[in-house]
């Protein structure tokens, strides 16, 4: 009987490392916000086909594009015709071949961990491998106005002070024009607007698209959406895709098999995410007509087309579109929010698990400026929530040491019920009631610490905050992985080991260490079957943990190294029962 | 709706349950006790009742037998 739950054990284990991965989809799958269940997309009819121009005058849609020949981005970006974008926080430039943004750097935020890696080049020109860009333009009397037409600018620069408005005038005698804002962030503000100096009124469709590849150097881990993410009627969606992939509950969009999907209902923004970069539209007037739609050559584009207005001789129509290219920082889309884009927070993905992540980044987010080092934050909240536990441990050291007194009569019983475990059960809990006395802490004080650890893990891979920062030592990078790994020495040996299974890092085995001791200092008797499980237990999670980041891994091994503490600490004030426990160890060891 | 959180607790009883240090305070555990309730009373009454339990499965609250009314 033993022996089998035994073995029982070892295959769940077994299950556990397996199907950690395929568990976390199934029980959080990311799009468990959305209520939403859009009717399909239209079938992929010209979705493909090469530049459809737009059909009639107010037409659904702004058709596909004409494909582009490959181009590197130092040429793409030294072919003049620029005005230069600059900011506190933002460089780049305007193409004025076709009023386009982009070519966009963070200066924030550094490609890689490494201290020499470039800035972040979020939008990038037409061509290049990793292309994303917006465009602004018109539709005028059913035509789209061609994307490779000349703009002319009135000045140099754009910066937070200085706007810049791109114009030009067709054959007809209209006169278009883009006035360029940006502010401190991440937002610049596109005002379009067509003067009309013919003779004939004319019916105008404003319009502006963010185009890009779903190539990306880092994939976005599966808990994070990633790709074509909208928010209409103040619901934020995110159950577009550029291609499915395997889940349960959530419904999703296949973009590239549907070709189209049209955004239903008041769009409050559209765009794509990854797992920290977000470019977002955010229409300046209702009822615009909002569509994703997947190009060849794994190209998506993110179209508002606004209503058709007509613009009668002399006239003038304005439109003003918001375009949000940056990173994906809480405390700055919320602030957006705050300023009326309803669900720009949204733009990252909490889940439903939002309430209990968003305190934990805050509160991660103020213990760091107090000590200025994202992992000493995480320390100190592991501390916290230890130190609010303590009351807990606490309360039952000292019943326990209460319960010395009738460990006669437990002997007793546990003799007599020897082999009715569910008897024994219910006789010894009897024996609590009566004695008033219960050593066992109840299931709430555990079940509370698993959102906690879990709402760790989400802000680990949502929060851009925690990204590139350093603890000490060789952990540059909290959110990542353990970099250093046990099978190469540390990088001594001059191989790469390969991601998975054996890549065990220096923290995992901290944390298979410090399990283990804690294990071994628990003071609540268990049956042979489930000592044996303990045995193993540490080291099995040393295996299943070792991918996570290293940030969750580091509360993990505090948390252990503080119940050590802990334990030993009231194992002091109850000498006792520090003599009971070698006692019953000592035991252990001349049975086994 | 029902057979969904009895399967949640039994998932909790086969799989974490068996790699924590016992810690029930009650006869019942809160599992089993979820499994009935619901059982007996269905998701709404039965999941409140398994949840009222959870919250008095704590060092200050009681202990010892008690079992689904």
């Amino acid at each position: 009987m033993d022996n089998r739950n035994l073995l029982l054990a070892f295959v769940l284990s077994v299950v556990l490392i397996l199907g950690w991965e395929a568990g976390l989809r199934y029980f959080y799958p990311e799009a468990a916000i959305t209520t939403q269940t859009p009717a399909k997309g239209k079938p992929a009819d010209g979705a493909t086909s090469a530049a459809a121009p737009a059909a009639a005058p107010g037409a659904g849609n702004l058709g596909g594009d004409a494909a582009v020949r490959p181009v590197d981005l130092k040429t793409a970006l030294g072919g003049g015709n620029r005005v230069v974008i600059d900011t506190p926080r933002v460089t780049g430039s305007i193409n004025l071949v076709g009023a386009r943004i982009d070519d966009i750097e963070l200066k924030d935020y550094r490609e890689t961990v490494k201290k020499d890696s470039g800035p972040v080049h979020l939008f990038t020109p037409e061509g290049t491998p990793h292309q994303n860009f917006a465009e602004f333009g018109f539709v005028a009397g059913g035509q789209r106005q061609p994307s490779n037409a000349l703009w002319q600018a009135d000045g140099a620069k754009l910066t937070p002070s200085t706007p810049v408005t791109l114009s030009r005038t067709d054959a007809n005698g209209l006169t278009y024009r883009v006035k360029f804002a940006i502010d401190a962030d991440y937002m610049i503000t596109a005002t379009q607007s067509v003067t009309n100096a013919g003779a004939a009124p004319t019916v105008v469709q404003p319009f502006a698209l963010i185009k890009r590849t779903s190539v990306v150097e880092n994939a976005a881990p599966s808990v994070v959406h990633s790709g074509p993410i909208y928010s209409s009627d103040a619901v934020a969606a995110y159950d577009v895709s550029y291609a499915c992939g395997w889940s349960l509950f959530s419904s999703c969009h296949d973009l590239t098999t549907d070709g189209t999907y049209s955004v239903k209902g008041n769009t409050d923004w559209v765009g794509f995410t990854d797992q920290y970069w977000f470019s977002a539209l955010v229409p300046g007037s209702k009822n615009a007509g909002v569509e994703f739609r997947s190009l060849s050559g794994k190209l998506y584009r993110a179209d508002v087309l606004y209503q058709p207005v007509t613009v009668g001789a002399g006239q003038t129509a304005t439109q003003t579109t918001r375009l949000f290219a940056g990173a994906k920082e809480s405390v700055l889309l919320d602030r957006y929010e705050d300023g009326g884009i309803a669900q720009f927070g949204a733009a990252i993905s909490w889940g439903w698990f939002w309430f209990f992540e968003k305190p934990i980044l805050w509160l991660l987010r103020h213990l760091n400026s107090l000590v200025g080092n994202f992992g000493f934050a995480i320390i100190l909240l592991t501390v916290i929530i230890r130190g609010l536990m303590f009351p807990v441990a606490q309360k039952g050291f000292a019943s326990m040491a209460a319960m010395k007194a009738v460990q006669p009569k437990m002997k007793e019983i546990q003799e007599r019920f020897k082999d009715d475990k569910q008897r024994q059960q219910q006789e010894i809990m009897k024996l609590y009631k009566d004695e008033k006395v219960n050593p066992l802490s109840g299931c709430l004080p555990m079940l509370i610490q698993i959102p906690v650890f879990f709402a760790l893990y989400k802000v680990l891979v949502l929060a851009i905050e925690m990204r590139h920062k350093p603890f000490i030592l060789w952990i540059h990078d909290l959110s990542a992985p353990d970099p250093a790994h046990i099978l190469n020495l540390f990088g001594l040996l001059d191989f790469t080991v390969p991601a998975g299974f054996l890549a065990i890092g220096p923290l995992a085995v901290l944390l298979g260490i410090t399990m283990w001791l804690t294990f071994r200092l628990n003071p609540s008797a268990m049956d042979p079957v489930q000592q044996q499980m303990f045995a193993i237990m540490p080291w099995i999670l040393m295996f299943v943990m070792a991918p996570f980041a290293a940030g969750l891994l580091l509360y993990w091994v505090t948390s252990n190294l503080l119940t050590v503490a802990q334990q030993s600490y009231l194992y002091s004030k109850h000498p006792q029962l520090k003599a009971a426990n070698a006692a019953a160890e000592k035991q252990k060891a001349a049975k086994g | 709706m029902k057979r969904i959180l009895i399967l949640v607790a039994r998932g909790w009883q086969l799989g974490p349950s068996r790699t924590l240090p016992p810690s029930c305070r009650y006869y019942p555990s809160c599992s089993q006790y979820a499994i009935e309730a619901l059982e007996k009373h269905g998701a709404l009454k039965g999941g409140w009742m398994a949840f009222k339990r959870l919250m008095r499965c704590h060092p200050w609250g009681g202990h010892g037998h008690d079992p689904v009314p």
